[in-house]
């Protein structure tokens, strides 16, 4: 589903991904962790177009992105994304801001993409603020509406950004919950986030990145028991016990 | 004495009323004009084609940094000597909504501009084009931030419209000037001139603060 192979990219001279190589397969559920400037945001940025690399190839659902001629459009239809800041459109409603997409890119018919919003608003327990603008939403609701937003589109695979981490802490559980559900429905998932627990519940694999490079690659028990690398436990001692 | 000359202004009144009547026709075609050309430019302008934002700057930059009634002589006599003849009232509604579309633009463009990148982000990991994001997700809210300057530009823009009585418009000015020739008391005359401009323009001002106080920015 996602094949990175050798991915190099530089801000200026910045080398922010360091020889990236890793594949997620269909269903699989890829954590990534790392301290903050390690590059986790442009990772998982590169992997709908969001930011262009320099080197190196990336395979997205059989888009190439390394090449000039590659559909962004037609990628970002298949691949949904959750920002930290949540960017919900502040002049729609949550339902409206569910539906946008699907009837403007998808070319559903308003009352189908309605029929489609309203179910998934249901489902991340939105049901009674349909007609609800953002701003008259807490934290973790704008979140969801996010979530829903972005499954409307029925996407193949699901990116998170930090998603509960401009949350305050009651709300962050909400949201995981939704994405706990949609892990065990068998979405393919990259999700970046220090919620060690969400990691253990339902990451098939937990990665840990450093100055752009992928230090650690395994599977939360090994990840959280017994990391090879020094670098990986130093940071697991910070952030299992704050 | 004073009553007398009153009472011959009013009798004037089909003058000053042709000259209100034209001054409001200049400001509300110039308005819809200039501001499909003013969104062109600001999205131009805001746009990622630095060249193109940089010539569009550079026009702007031209017809704000020159005086308007300038331009109006630019438009009425010079433009005919390379064939183009427009008439008094075409070449008033071209110079004004030129000047209205370039003071337009940058306001646009800084509306634009202060839409978050997250909004034009989200929009574009939904797979909207280029175009989509414009008219769905940026403008809406540009336009929101920008309502009271617009507002109050266009408040600029009914009593620019009275340098172009320079050319020969009977407009609300320039029936003030047929007035005083027989009238001879240039206070009595510009006054209920000056009146007339302030009658459209105060609902407007009023307008403008309102909203502003109403804050029209976008909810966040
Ligand atoms: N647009 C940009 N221009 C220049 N440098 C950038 C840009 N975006 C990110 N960087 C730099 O690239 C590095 C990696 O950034 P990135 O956002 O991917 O880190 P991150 O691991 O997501 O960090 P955080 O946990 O703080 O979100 C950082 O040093 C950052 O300062
Ligand atoms: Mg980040």
């Amino acid at each position: 589903m996602i094949e990175f192979t050798d991915v190099h990219k530089w801000f200026g001279s910045l080398h922010v991904l360091n020889d990236i190589s890793l594949t997620v397969t269909k269903g699989e559920v890829v954590v990534v962790c790392g301290r903050s400037g390690s590059g986790k945001s442009t990772l998982i940025r590169c992997i709908n177009g969001l930011e262009p690399f320099q080197k190196g190839r990336l395979v997205v659902d059989g888009f190439d992105l390394g090449s000039s001629s590659v559909r962004l459009r037609e990628l970002r239809m298949e691949v949904g994304f959750v920002f930290q800041s949540f960017n919900l459109y502040p002049h729609k409603t949550a339902l409206e801001n569910v539906t946008i997409a699907p009837i403007h890119v998808r070319g559903l018919s308003k009352a189908e993409a309605e029929v489609r919003g309203r179910a998934l608003l249901e489902k991340v327990g939105l049901g009674d603020r349909m007609q609800n603008y953002p701003h008259q939403l807490s934290g973790g609701q704008q979140q969801r509406v996010a979530i829903a937003r972005s499954l409307c589109m029925q996407p193949k695979i699901m990116l998170f950004d930090e998603p509960t981490s401009a949350l305050d802490p009651e709300m962050i559980n909400e949201v995981l919950e939704v994405m706990v559900s949609l892990a065990r429905e068998g979405m393919t998932m990259m999700v970046v986030t220090h919620e060690m627990g969400f990691a253990r519940k339902v990451a098939d694999r937990v990665i840990f990145m450093d100055r752009g490079a992928i230090v650690e690659t395994a599977d939360p028990e090994t990840f959280f028991t017994a990391a090879k690398s020094e670098r990986t436990r130093d940071f697991l001692s910070k952030v299992l016990h704050h | 004495m004073f009553w007398l000359q009153l009472n011959r202004v009013v009798g004037y009144w089909p003058v000053l009323l042709k000259g209100l009547g034209m001054t409001v026709a200049l400001s509300v075609l110039a308005l819809l004009i200039g501001s499909v050309i003013g969104f062109a430019l600001g999205i131009l302008r805001a746009g990622p084609n630095r060249t193109l934002s940089r010539a569009v700057g550079l026009y702007v930059d031209f017809f704000r940094g020159t005086p308007f009634l300038l331009q109006v002589f630019i438009v009425f006599f010079i433009l005919p000597q390379v064939g183009i003849e427009l008439s008094a009232f075409t070449a008033g509604v071209v110079a004004l909504s030129n000047v209205a579309g370039c003071f337009i633009g940058e306001i646009v463009a800084a509306g634009i501009q202060s839409v978050p990148a997250g909004q034009k982000e989200a929009a574009a990991a939904s797979g909207f084009t280029r175009a989509q994001q414009m008219r769905l997700i940026v403008l809406p809210q540009a336009v929101r931030v920008v309502t009271p300057s617009l507002v109050g530009q266009f408040v600029l823009l009914i009593k620019d419209s009275s340098v172009v009585s320079a050319i020969g418009l009977l407009d609300l000015t320039r029936s003030g000037w047929m007035i005083v020739q027989n009238v001879p008391n240039g206070l009595l005359v510009f006054g209920i001139v000056g009146l007339g401009y302030f009658v459209i323009c105060y609902p407007l001002i009023w307008l403008s603060r309102r909203m502003e106080r109403r804050g029209q920015a976008p909810v966040l």
